[in-house]
């Protein structure tokens, strides 16, 4: 039977950030996928050993729009392990409030997004206006919308008075409502649970196989969650923390999972705020880093987010690697994709919540006969030019 | 759950009679929340040029010069010196300030820079002239305050 | 004087003229409602509350560049819009807007014309499949093999719900069987009650609006058979899907909710009236649901809505014999 290949992207509707699928099509249904990455590269790593920790901790944060709070805490507690300083309590509740509240902003996102992927615009527009009594909230608290810049090595920039608790808290309980009428709407609306019930199905033994991380892993039974495993932040010692799973494997259970993470997140930011214990907000923090390695993650909201910082005693890094948490969720889109339908691609691909800015980072592939091979910047022009020369483009 | 046919039909018709959540800048007023980090703005006579601002920006947006240097009637060397802010680089993130071991960059309100051109977008602040000290034979460094 | 009634007929109401702006100002009014569900604005600065924004859409495709893709095939390319607009533009005039006698059977209003209007308006899912088949574009093909399946899965349900309120008035004639419900009202809500919805959401899936836009997914297949088109062109087929959504909603109001009576000018506010309830409906519809999948359109049409036209047809069968 012959098939043909539909090309997704790199420039599509469907996504946000720029990828390139290959797509073999049987009539309707997918027969093979490929995946091509690498169109968001903007040199990351690299920019990050010509900069001090001081300009990395704005730089980490410009990873990624959506999840750039979870950057910034993975870089700094690593170079506070490195640094061996101790941050206040007080600095820690609020470094939690302010990624548990990233987490609600992003879950929403979500959630019209995959709305909007099927076709249901209207949740799509409800899910994001309810969405700025966040960013409002957010603005309040740090001064921006995106990019909150509250981290510092030490602790936090900022401090929460009386007023933004109070505000924080409104914010808080009407979100809860609202969300609970989105989990309700999401279960019950027939069209939009005739496009997510059963699509797009993990099985558990195939998650853990392919190493899914965050609630596309979670949706499948596997309950691997950074902050249950590997606390940070406060996590399990004072601050509590429930891990949301669901059993179903397919869109619908990451759509409850995502609603759930949601409901517990009003929880811990509840708790945080009605428990702020006093205290300062910041320790001085050393300008040279003293030598060593470390290895740090955080449960970003997309999932496991893994720093590796190496410092050489100066005041820049010798070496920084990000591993972003899409990065371990683009194999088993494609073991979802093969047998999908056409009309779901958009919304499987959406409902891993990718989020390209964060997985584009250099990726050496090995030649199999042994030689690696490095390119300069005068081989790969020459390469270009001689690519380019020959399609006569 | 069970289905629901039409779930969302009252919660749409009760919109059609609710005000629009939509803000219509630039025709009516939006003014920014209070505490938004702005622009920096620095004070020449209290810079020390240590130059941590320079180092700390994450966006290379600072330049500090040394403008000149004299001693004054009580036999104090002083220095001053002026700073290069370009805007269109700075991300806001107030670094700069918080770097400043004597406060001499405060934050103010400002975030909204639009230009034509780039050069409208560098912001000079440069000390007062250095004053002419009758007294004592003052020996300025020439340094060429950039145009 | 003759020659200046069909004259002003053709071209003037309900013809070109009045088509052209009346379906600006249907589509004006379906973003406003689709908006105003939507907590937002819709078209605000064009004109009067937004009402010049569909005619401003309009101007702005006509003046944009228009770009065939070497593969397509030019005629059919062309041909494509101006197909499906020359149908909807003849459908308009069969509406029995301003019949010029109720009583006497002319050339826009005869015994048959009910079946006449409903074959004009498939007329556009061809003409629709055609600009898909001819653009040679993956996504194009894609999209024009979808409507046709989707033709395939409306039509007969359309069909069976259009012949009820026929069979109860009595007449294949739009005019008679418009002013039969005119006399019994009552009839609209006890016996049509099942046609009525599955006429409505027939008419949806026609339109291919939400739920039923699978041939134009835009997150899916980027534009369906219209991905190729651009500028004039593209400027046809919007203007064919608005006047297509004018023609759709006076044909449901002309058969179920009892024609536009009264003459010129009674007749022109029924119409307004009639046809703005009908795109308030379908506007409801679209707001409240998401895009279901080809497959499971198939599967709902011949499950559900088929079987429902057919016992609405046994309904007015049985009221046809138990009436004096």
């Amino acid at each position: 039977m012959s098939t043909f290949t539909i090309p997704v992207g790199p420039q599509h509707p469907a996504l946000k950030e720029p990828t390139s699928f290959r797509l073999e099509v049987d009539g309707e249904v997918i027969v093979n996928a490929d995946l091509r990455l690498g169109y968001n590269h903007r040199g990351i790593e690299k920019l990050a050993e010509s900069r001090s920790y001081i300009q990395n901790l704005f730089l980490m944060e410009r990873i990624c729009g959506i999840c750039s709070n979870a950057h910034t805490a993975c870089f700094t507690h690593g170079v506070e392990k490195l640094m061996g300083i101790e941050v206040p309590k007080r600095a820690t509740y609020i470094r939690c409030l302010i990624g548990e509240l990233e987490r609600v902003h992003s879950h929403l996102l979500w959630l019209g997004v995959a709305g909007h992927e099927v076709g249901f615009d209207t949740f799509f527009m409800y899910t994001w206006r309810d969405r700025e009594t966040i960013m409002d909230l957010l603005e309040l608290l740090s001064g921006n919308r995106v990019h909150y810049c509250l981290y510092t090595y030490g602790g936090v920039r900022r401090d929460l008075d009386e007023g933004q608790i109070q505000k924080c808290l409104e914010a808080i309980a009407f979100l809860r409502e609202r969300t609970a009428y989105y989990l309700n709407l999401g279960a019950t609306e027939p069209t939009f649970v005739a496009r997510i019930a059963g699509v797009g199905k993990l099985p558990k033994e195939k998650a853990l196989e392919l190493c899914a991380v965050g609630p596309l892993a979670r949706a499948s039974g596997v309950a691997v969650d950074i902050r249950q495993d590997d606390p940070y932040v406060g996590f399990g010692e004072y601050i509590p923390f429930h891990i949301q799973t669901d059993e179903g494997g397919d869109l619908l259970a990451r759509v409850i999972v995502r609603a759930k993470e949601l409901m517990e997140s009003y929880n811990i930011c509840e708790y945080i705020l009605k428990n702020l214990p006093a205290g300062e907000v910041r320790v001085k923090a050393p300008r040279k880093v003293p030598e060593g390695e470390v290895v740090s993650r955080v449960e970003a909201q997309r999932g496991e987010d893994i720093h590796y910082i190496r410092s050489n005693g100066t005041e820049k890094p010798d070496r920084v690697k990000v591993r972003a948490p899409t990065l371990a969720n683009w194999p088993a889109t494609l073991y979802m994709l093969k047998g999908a339908y056409v009309a779901d691609t958009p919304i499987i691909m959406a409902g891993i919540d990718p989020c390209m800015s964060c997985t584009d980072r250099m990726v050496e592939i090995a030649d199999v006969r042994g030689d690696v091979k490095v390119w300069d910047w005068e081989t790969l022009r020459q390469y270009g030019m001689n690519f380019h020369g020959k399609r006569k483009v | 759950m069970k289905l629901q046919l039409g779930a969302m039909v009252p919660e749409v018709m009760k919109h059609l009679f609710r005000r629009t959540a939509t803000i219509q800048v630039p025709f009516v007023p939006h003014p920014a929340p209070g505490n938004i980090r702005g622009t920096p703005v620095m004070d020449p006579l209290k810079c020390i040029g240590c130059k941590r601002c320079e180092m700390d920006c994450p966006a290379e947006a600072i330049e500090i010069k040394k403008e000149y240097e004299y001693k004054n009637e009580a036999g104090k060397l002083i220095r001053r010196f002026s700073m290069t802010l370009y805007v269109d680089r700075c991300t806001h993130c107030s670094q700069c300030a918080e770097s400043c071991p004597v406060d001499a960059i405060q934050m103010d309100q400002h975030y909204d820079h639009a230009a034509y051109t780039r050069e409208e977008l560098k912001f000079l602040y440069k000390p007062e002239p250095m004053p002419v000290v009758a007294a004592q034979p003052a020996a300025p460094v020439a340094d060429a305050p950039k145009a | 004087m003759e020659a200046l009634k069909i004259f002003a007929y053709l071209l003037v109401y309900p013809g070109l003229l009045f088509l052209f702006f009346y379906s600006t100002l249907v589509q004006w009014a379906d973003r406003k409602l689709y908006a105003r569900f939507q907590n937002r604005m819709g078209p605000t600065y064009t004109g009067f509350c937004g009402m010049l924004q569909p005619i401003a859409d309009f101007i702005k495709l006509m003046a944009k560049e228009d770009i065939v893709p070497a593969a397509a095939d030019k005629g059919l390319f062309a041909l494509a819009p101006i197909l499906g607009l020359a149908s909807v533009f003849t459908a308009a005039l069969l509406l029995p807007v301003w019949h010029f006698s109720a009583n006497v059977q002319s050339v826009t209003s005869f015994q048959g014309d009910l079946i006449v209007i409903a074959y004009l308006l498939s007329v556009p899912s061809l003409a629709y499949f055609l600009a898909g088949w001819a653009s040679r574009s993956m996504f194009a093909a894609i999209g024009s093999v979808r409507v046709l399946t989707l033709l395939f899965s409306y039509e007969v349900p359309l069909f069976l719900a259009m012949l009820s309120p026929a069979v109860l008035a009595g007449s294949w004639r739009m005019a008679e069987i418009a002013a039969y419900y005119q006399q019994h009202p009552a009839h609209i809500l006890f016996t049509l009650f099942l046609g009525f919805p599955v006429a409505i959401t027939c008419l949806q899936a026609k339109l291919e609006r939400v739920p039923f836009d699978i041939p134009e997914a835009e997150t899916e297949i980027v534009g369906g058979a219209f991905t190729e088109y651009s500028g004039r062109k593209l400027a046809m087929f919007r203007l064919l899907i608005d006047v297509e959504m004018v023609v759709g909603a006076g044909f449901i109001a002309a058969i179920f909710l009892g024609g536009f009576p009264g003459g010129l000018v009674p007749g022109f506010v029924w119409f307004v009236l009639k046809t703005l309830a009908v795109i308030f409906v379908l506007c409801l519809i679209r707001a409240v649901t998401g895009r279901i999948r080809i497959e499971q359109m198939v599967n709902f049409s011949w499950r559900f809505l088929a079987p429902v036209a057919v016992i609405q047809l046994i309904i007015v069968i049985l009221m046809k014999g138990f009436l004096p």
